[in-house]
Order: C-alpha cells, then sequence, then structure tokens
C-alpha cells in the first residue's frame, strides 16, 4: 500500500522526471532555437512593444501570440500528464528513441525540405522504424521492465502522488526550460544580436515560466486523473462495473451505457491511469491535437518565419492537398468503416467536380441558350451548390451502389471499378453538356462579402478547406461513433452475424455509399472552384487507386490514418517526386552524382520518366513494413499484432474476460 | 442492320475476345488460389509484347526478311517459348518479392502492393521502350480468306488455335495432373491442403508461374493480330481481362475463357451503334466505338446483378 511515505521525493519520481523532462525539452528546444519558435516570440514580443516596427500588426500579431502561448502551454501540460499517466513500463532509453524518430527526425526533414515533402518521407522512415523495432526486439527476446511499484489508482493516496509527480513535472520542465533559455539569451545579448528592449521580457520570462510551469503541470495531472478508471480486479466477471467506478463517484446513465459499446470501452481501457504506453494514451491525444489544431489553424501567419519566402505558393498546395484528405476520408467511410471495396470512387468526385462545374461556368448559359440565374450571384450560389452537389453525388452513390448489394468480395470491386470508368466516358462522350475532352473552363471561384478570392491569394482556399476538412471529420466521427456506424463495423467483421442481430443490410450499405460519395461530391465541388475548371483527364481509374492507397496506407478505417496517409501520399506522388529533377540539377545534392551515373547508361533519362516506378517501389516497400497502415485503427493493431510487441505490454490489468464485450475480437485469429 | 457486317463482327470479336481469356486465365487462376486482384498480370501481358519484339529483332525478323514455312513456325515457337519463359520468371520474382510476405496481412495490402508493382512495371516498359507506340514487324503472312462475304485472316486461325491448345493445355494440367489437383486443394483451403503435404508456397508460385506464362504467350498473339504495343497496353487489357474473369466467375477457368471471348465480342458489336449526331436519334453520341468500354462495364453490371458470382461462378452459399 502507498503511505505518505512514499511522497516525493522517491527514486521512481525523479527517474521519471528526468524521463520525460529530457525527452520532451530537446524537441521543444530544437524547434525553439534551432527552427523558428524563437524568430515568432521575437517578432511578436517587438510587434507588442512598438507597433509598426515590424511586420507583424493587427490580427496577424494576435494570431501569432496566441499560437505561441497556445503552443507552450501545450507543451508543459503535456509534461505534467505524461509523468502522471506513465506507468514506467517503457524503458528511458527506449522512450528517447521514439521521441527522436517521432519529433527531431520530422523536424529536422522539414526543416530541410519542406512540410509536405518532409512529413512524406517520414510516412516512408517510420513503417521502417517499427518494422526494425519489432525485429530487433524478436531478436533480443525483448521483455518490457515492470511497473512502477503500488501504481495502482484506486485511492486518494495515490492520486495525490501522481498528482504531485505532475505538478512538480511541469514546474522542473517550465524550469529547465527557462534556464536554457536564458542562458542562449544572454549568449545572443553579448554578442550583441538582441534588442535591449527584449531584456524587459527575458527577466519577466525567467520568473513566469516556473510558475506558469507549476499550474500547467497540475493541469496535465488533472486531465490525466478525470481520465482515471478504477483498476479491475483480474478474471472476476466486473466488466459491467468499468462504469461504476471503484473510486465510488457517481456514474451517469450516460456513461454507464457508453461503457457497454465495445469501442469505448476498448479506448477508454487504454487511458487506465498509470498508462503502459503513455504517449499513445487518448489523454496524451487530446494535447497533441491542440498542437496540431493550432498549428494549422495560424499556419498561414506562421509560415513565412518557418520556411521563408514563397508562402502563397505553398498555401495553394496545401489547398490541393485538402481535398484528397476529404476524399480518403469519404471513400474510408465506405472501405474503413462498411468494408466494401470501392475501385470506382472517382466516379463521384468527378460527379460533384461537374455539378459545380456546370453550374458555375456558362456552360449550362451555353445548353438553354439563356442564363438561368444572374452571372453576378453565380459565383454566391457555390455555398448552396457544395450541399447540393455533395447531395448529387450522394444520390449517385446510392443509385450506383443498389445493383452491388448483392455480391460479395471482390465482383463488388469489379462492379464498382466499372462505375468508375463509365462515368469518366459519359461526361467525356456527353460534350453538349459536359464540353467534352476539353472540359469546362472558367469556372467561378466562391464569392463571401469581404474576402479577396482571386487566385493569388490562396488564403481563403486554405480556410475554406480547412473548415471543409473540419466538417468532414467531425461528421467521420459522429457517424463511426452512430448507431449506423456500429453497424458498418458489424457488417464489415461479419455480413451473416450482422443481418441476423437485426442489422438492415440493404440500408446500412446503401448508406455506406451514399455517405462515402456525399464527401467526394464536397471535395469536386471544391476542386472545380480552385482550379477554376474541371478536365475530364482529372478522374481516371488511376485515381480511384491512389484514393484507396491513401485509406489503406494511412490505415483502414482509421481517421487520423486515413488523413495522415493522404496527405503522405499526396505529398510523396505531387511534390517529391515532382522535385527529383529540380533536385537533381543541383552539384551538391546526392541526387546529382546518381542521376549522372544513370545517364552515362540511359541517355536522356529523367526522374520524370521513373516517377511512377519509385512511387510502386515505395507502395510495395510501405506495405510490406507496415501492413496495417501507418496509424491502423485500435481495433485492427490488436487484430494485427495481437501476439507481438506493444501488446504484451498494452494495459495487463485489462485484458478482456471471456464474455465480455470486446471478447471476440481479442481472440479473433485472421 | 446487315446481318454480314454482324457475323464480321463476331469473328473479329472472337480472335480479340480469346486473347483476352488467355490473360484472364492469369487473374482467375491467382484470385483462385490466394484471393488478390494481380493488377499487375496485365502489365506482365505488356512486358510480354515487348520481349516478342526485342526477340525479332535479335533474330533479325522483319515483314520482308521473315523466312516461310517451317522455319517461320520454328522461330516463332522459340520467341513462344522465350516470352512465356521470362513472363513466367517475371511473374513468380513478383509474387516471391511483393505478395509472399503479405500472405497473412489485411486483405487489401496485398492490392495495393499489386497497383505498386503494375506502376513500376510500366515504368520499366516506359523506360525500356519510350512513350510512343511501337510497332511489331508483321512477320507473319496474312492471307485472307472468305467463307462467303466473311472474311478472316490466317493471324485469326493463328490466335485461336494458339489460345485453344494453351486453354486445353491449362484444362488438362489443373484436372488431370498431380500439380494442377494440389493447385485446387490450396484454392479450396489452403490450410487443409498444407496439412495434407502440399507445399503451399511452391504451388503458388507455381499458380503465379502459369498464369503469366499465358500471358507472355497472349504478348505473341497480340503482337502478330494487332502489330503494335505501348506501355499503358498493360493497363487497358488487363482492365478487360480482369473484367473477363469476373463476368464468367472468377477462379472458373472455362468461364474466364467465356468472359474473355464474351467481352471481345461485346466489344466488336458496339463498333456497330451509329453516331447518333449523324443518324439523328437513335444511337450514341460519337458512335458506338467510344463508348465500348462502358457498354462492356454496364453489360457486366446487368449480368452481375441477375447472376452475382459471374456466368459460370458457383453460387456458393453463405456459410456462418
Amino acid at each position: 500500500m502507498p503511505t505518505a511515505s512514499m511522497l516525493l521525493p522517491t527514486r521512481d519520481s525523479r527517474a521519471l522526471l528526468i524521463k520525460w523532462i529530457v525527452g520532451l525539452l530537446v524537441p521543444v528546444m530544437v524547434f525553439t532555437f534551432v527552427w523558428s519558435g524563437e524568430a515568432i516570440i521575437n517578432n511578436v514580443l517587438l510587434g507588442l512593444i512598438n507597433p509598426g516596427s515590424t511586420a507583424l500588426q493587427g490580427p496577424v500579431l494576435i494570431e501569432a501570440a496566441i499560437f505561441i502561448v497556445v503552443f507552450y502551454a501545450t507543451v508543459i501540460a503535456l509534461t505534467g500528464y505524461l509523468v502522471a499517466a506513465d506507468s514506467g513500463r517503457r524503458r528511458t532509453i527506449d522512450l528517447w528513441i521514439d521521441i527522436v524518430v517521432f519529433t527531431l527526425v520530422p523536424l529536422f526533414l522539414v526543416i530541410n525540405f519542406g512540410l509536405v515533402v518532409g512529413a512524406a518521407l517520414c510516412a516512408i522512415i517510420w513503417p521502417a522504424y517499427f518494422f526494425v523495432r519489432r525485429r530487433v526486439r524478436q531478436a533480443r527476446h525483448y521483455t518490457p521492465p515492470p511497473p512502477l511499484k503500488n501504481l495502482e489508482v484506486s485511492d486518494a493516496e495515490q492520486r495525490a502522488i501522481l498528482m504531485s509527480r505532475a505538478t512538480t513535472a511541469g514546474f522542473w520542465f517550465a524550469f529547465a526550460f527557462a534556464v536554457v533559455w536564458l542562458i542562449v539569451d544572454l549568449i545572443y545579448f553579448f554578442v550583441g544580436q538582441l534588442p535591449t528592449v527584449l531584456l524587459i521580457w527575458v527577466v519577466i520570462r525567467t520568473i513566469l515560466l516556473p510558475i506558469a510551469g507549476y499550474f500547467l503541470g497540475r493541469l496535465g495531472g488533472a486531465v490525466a486523473l478525470r481520465r482515471t478508471l478504477a483498476a479491475k480486479s483480474n478474471g472476476s466477471k466486473s466488466d459491467g462495473n468499468v462504469a461504476t467506478n471503484g473510486v465510488g463517484r457517481r456514474v451517469s446513465k450516460k456513461r454507464q451505457l457508453e461503457s457497454l459499446s465495445t469501442t469505448r470501452a476498448r479506448e477508454e481501457a487504454k487511458d487506465l491511469v498509470p498508462n503502459d504506453l503513455p504517449l499513445r494514451s487518448t489523454g496524451a491525444q487530446r494535447f497533441y491535437l491542440i498542437l496540431i489544431v493550432a498549428f494549422v489553424l495560424f499556419y498561414p501567419v506562421l509560415d513565412p518565419f518557418l520556411f521563408g519566402s514563397g508562402t502563397a505558393g505553398r498555401l495553394a498546395g496545401y489547398g490541393d492537398a485538402g481535398y484528397y484528405v476529404i476524399l480518403a476520408l469519404g471513400l474510408n467511410i465506405v472501405v474503413g468503416f462498411a468494408g466494401l471495396l470501392d475501385l470506382g470512387y472517382v466516379a463521384f468526385f468527378a460527379i460533384g467536380s461537374y455539378a459545380w462545374g456546370i453550374i458555375g461556368s456558362t456552360q449550362l448559359t451555353n445548353v438553354l441558350g439563356q442564363a438561368p440565374v444572374n452571372p453576378h450571384i453565380l459565383s454566391a450560389l457555390f455555398w448552396p451548390m457544395l450541399i447540393v452537389g455533395a447531395l448529387i453525388a450522394a444520390f449517385w452513390g446510392v443509385l450506383l451502389g443498389a445493383p452491388t448489394l448483392r455480391l460479395r468480395g471482390d465482383y463488388l470491386a469489379i462492379v464498382t471499378l466499372g462505375f468508375g470508368e463509365i462515368v469518366p466516358i459519359v461526361f467525356l462522350e456527353l460534350d453538349k453538356y459536359s464540353n467534352g475532352p476539353n472540359g469546362i473552363v472558367g469556372v467561378q471561384s466562391p464569392s463571401f462579402p469581404g474576402v479577396d478570392w482571386s487566385v493569388i491569394t490562396p488564403v481563403p482556399y486554405y480556410y475554406l478547406i480547412l473548415a471543409l476538412i473540419a466538417f468532414t471529420i467531425f461528421a467521420n466521427v459522429r457517424l463511426r461513433d452512430s448507431r449506423l456506424g456500429r453497424a458498418w463495423i458489424a457488417i464489415r467483421e461479419d455480413e451473416i452475424a450482422a443481418a441476423s442481430s437485426g442489422v438492415n443490410l440493404v440500408n446500412t450499405k446503401l448508406f455506406a455509399f451514399g455517405a462515402g460519395a456525399f464527401f467526394s461530391g464536397i471535395a469536386g465541388a471544391y476542386h472545380a472552384a480552385k482550379l477554376g475548371g474541371v478536365s475530364p483527364d482529372n478522374f481516371s481509374f488511376g485515381d480511384s487507386v491512389i484514393f484507396l492507397a491513401m485509406v489503406v496506407i494511412g490505415g483502414i478505417g482509421s481517421i487520423p490514418g486515413v488523413i495522415v496517409g493522404a496527405l503522405a501520399v499526396y505529398a510523396i506522388n505531387q511534390l517529391l517526386l515532382a522535385q527529383l529533377d529540380s533536385l537533381a540539377t543541383d552539384p551538391s545534392n546526392p541526387l546529382y552524382a546518381v542521376h549522372n551515373a544513370i545517364v552515362h547508361f540511359i541517355p536522356g533519362f529523367t526522374f520524370d520518366n521513373i516517377r511512377n516506378l519509385i512511387f510502386g517501389i515505395i507502395l510495395v516497400v510501405i506495405m510490406i513494413f507496415r501492413p496495417e497502415g501507418l496509424i491502423p485503427s485500435a481495433r485492427r493493431r490488436r487484430e494485427f499484432h495481437a501476439i507481438e510487441e506493444d501488446h504484451e505490454i498494452e494495459v495487463g490489468a485489462l485484458d478482456v474476460v471471456p464474455g465480455a464485450p470486446g471478447f471476440e475480437t481479442e481472440v479473433r485469429v485472421e | 442492320m446487315n446481318f454480314t457486317l454482324l457475323i464480321q463482327e463476331l469473328v473479329i470479336g472472337i480472335t480479340t475476345g480469346a486473347i483476352y481469356a488467355l490473360i484472364a486465365l492469369g487473374y482467375t487462376m491467382v484470385y483462385g488460389i490466394i484471393e488478390l486482384i494481380n493488377f499487375a498480370h496485365g502489365d506482365i501481358f505488356m512486358i510480354g509484347t515487348f520481349i516478342c519484339i526485342t526477340v525479332f529483332d535479335q533474330f533479325g525478323l522483319t515483314a520482308s526478311s521473315a523466312p516461310r514455312g517451317f522455319s517461320l513456325i520454328g522461330l516463332l515457337l522459340l520467341t513462344l517459348l522465350i516470352s512465356m519463359l521470362i513472363c513466367a520468371v517475371l511473374g513468380v520474382v513478383i509474387e516471391r518479392v511483393a505478395y509472399r510476405p503479405l500472405r497473412n496481412a489485411p486483405r487489401l495490402a496485398p492490392l495495393i502492393s499489386a497497383i505498386g508493382v503494375s506502376l513500376i512495371l510500366e515504368d520499366v516498359g516506359k523506360l525500356w521502350k519510350g512513350i510512343t507506340i511501337v510497332s511489331f514487324p508483321q512477320v507473319f503472312p496474312q492471307i485472307t480468306y472468305y467463307i462467303g462475304p466473311v472474311s478472316f485472316s490466317s493471324v485469326d486461325i493463328l490466335v485461336l488455335v494458339v489460345a485453344v491448345i494453351l486453354m486445353v493445355g491449362l484444362q488438362w494440367m489443373v484436372s488431370y495432373t498431380r500439380t494442377g489437383r494440389a493447385m485446387r486443394a490450396v484454392a479450396q483451403d489452403r490450410e487443409a491442403a498444407a496439412l495434407m503435404g502440399v507445399n503451399v508456397n511452391r504451388i503458388i508460385a507455381i499458380t503465379f508461374f502459369i498464369g503469366a506464362a499465358l500471358a507472355g504467350a497472349a504478348a505473341l498473339i497480340w503482337g502478330l493480330k494487332y502489330g503494335n504495343t505501348n506501355f499503358t497496353l498493360g493497363f487497358t487489357l488487363g482492365l478487360f481481362a480482369f473484367t473477363a474473369a469476373v463476368l464468367g466467375g472468377i477462379g472458373n477457368l472455362v468461364g474466364a475463357m467465356l468472359g474473355g471471348v464474351l467481352i471481345g465480342v461485346i466489344e466488336a458489336l458496339a463498333a456497330l451503334i451509329p453516331d447518333s449526331s449523324a443518324t439523328g436519334g437513335f444511337g450514341l453520341p460519337h458512335g458506338g466505338a467510344a463508348w465500348h468500354e462502358a457498354i462492356i462495364f454496364v453489360v457486366l453490371i446487368l449480368i452481375l446483378v441477375f447472376r452475382p458470382s459471374g456466368l459460370l461462378g458457383q453460387q456458393t452459399p453463405e456459410k456462418v
């Protein structure tokens, strides 16, 4: 039993603190000092001290300031959370290697190659790392160290210990950071690069950071404890008691019902404090989410500091990457949730594109012989058409889904493939409406009062796609957790069992096709507006395959995975491989020598010629290294590595007992 | 409707369909045994056409210098064997590198891997022969025969002879040899077959070997019949061949042959649909030939709606 004498400082606590503070401080310092963190801060400060002196003014200044505050506060609170949530079953050195691979490596890649290409390289490096780590562990018969002693969050005393650990962690993390920062700034000051005005800030900051650290650490600890469940007594049939917390808290009816759902129970099981995999716990994921949202939301402001000039071009590129994310998320509903292999998803994308393409250009006027609406308000029609186009696509999704209802497995795939081929042919040949092979040009961009949507200002498109992605993610999460979503997952796992449990197969499948097509309709309308035109060449079987690759590489059925997969495949395919030739012209680049060597054998060789070859190799390699995808869904991860690596150390106390809701998926053998 | 034209299109359809069927066999065999849509198969066929062209070049065979009689037959047979052998080895290597490590992976992982291999092979083809259309030397004498008003050429006969021999041979092998029996056993239940002493990995490799060899054979007769190829050919024909395999009932050899011929015939008949702007009503814009792909898929969908397991596929009752 934990006693009061176990309160700080114990050896365990000190080890934990060093482990996490060093682990997190290094990437934060790299971001701040090596990259552009400090430049942003200094610009914000200078903007605040004497307005008009720097480029940062008005809303931009406020946005940058908010980002800075949110970023550092979140990191400090995260430290507190991680220390409180860690059960000590990862060795310090393992953890540090993980942190290097997952933060420092991406940081360096992003600094050197830009955001998207860096992310793409990570998508190649990470699977290889996982693969190697698994092999090494197998070879060395790795066994995780035992958990820290007396770690069962069951009584007030233990909670107090965790809380004090979190508080100390926050404090010391902030303190260490403040000290390092002070030293760095002093060096800058004596070199003469730090404006004297900022000295006041240095003093304030050095005092303020540890205080803030104390409270943010508490916050992190509180988050960890709030997600606490009682440790389950092993073996007893207490799964119904997951909801009735052992601490004796009153639990609402809603929460009890939630706990009955297998997925929920599984999700919550991962969050037992202390956690064996703190970096992957859902509590930590909340913090990552805050970081990512802050970064993405304020990105247009940060970009000039992070990557220098050329912001407009990069933002336009991200606007393009965005609709792939929506498409991948939409396809994920059909393939990932409902398990219906769709090889013709591009058809609905085409329908959505042409929906806005025909309405939003002079095409309809040409067909009807007169303008149906006042041309001046045409661009404002984009907003209703976004929904209408999506609904049209969804309608076709249901319609085309209907004949496939009786089909199973790959017969379904070939029929959807057929639709994917038919629809572009229809658009290509019905040139009266679609302008045939020339495509539609002069499609209106959206209009919104007070916003300039011209091509040179990609910021509105960036925020538009951000909003659309946010909506898509929200809808996906809600759909997945809804009754309908559970029905999809049920028919994916076993159609007959689902049908006999009362799932209406016809409706459920049609809804899956409809919902998937709906989002591709949104993406299509955006695509047509952003591009200012629609070309029938953009909708080939190859595109369907790319969308499918995004879903599978990301991790089928997993929403964060699919987003990462979409960005990674887009970056590899559209950015990384497209840049190879220009990289090879630079003599300092290693590719230069490679290129010269190949040209020696194959005259006139360019990397553009072997783009698909490299892309194909990357696809095969990623699949071999990580067949379950970059970020597999929790369910699939369990199925796939049930006997290997992390699972032996996944919260042992919560292993599902026979008869419990999650039992079957656990013992399932593929 | 001109009846002679119909018969003529049928003849064209059957010869094209025979080639589709040969390729479809590779799809259906692989699918039958490991339930994988081998997207790379069409590209193996494309590589096969390039191999045939290269071999012709090596032999110095051109349309004018080609020998006649038995020496021509001998040279063609040799080309056929080389093409089949290289394709077959290619198929086995692909299986070993890209599919075998994923044998127990989730179902879609090998599919993506197959797509990756397909992209790789396409670019290999592009590097090898460039992006333009490559023409075959017309070494086989084109003699046109007539039965009534319907014409067919000596090449058509060659195509049908080669295709039929290979199909009958395959059917015999699968039905009566020890290896064929093992293949059927693995297709039925891999684990049970392994327990009965079948070397599953070897049988799967043999399946890829045979399937790819048939694609290599199809490559030669395609070249003799149509006289040109391109690095994207594998994709187009692969799509049709896969459709043929599904149409006939995937996993079913006779079904694949039937499906191939059917697709060839539909494609040929689609060309008969007139241009609606010319006839002013009946027909499709730009004529049926522009729509042939859409028509094939519409027919496929209609057939699958009424026979969800394809024409000859077994309607297996769902087991719990």
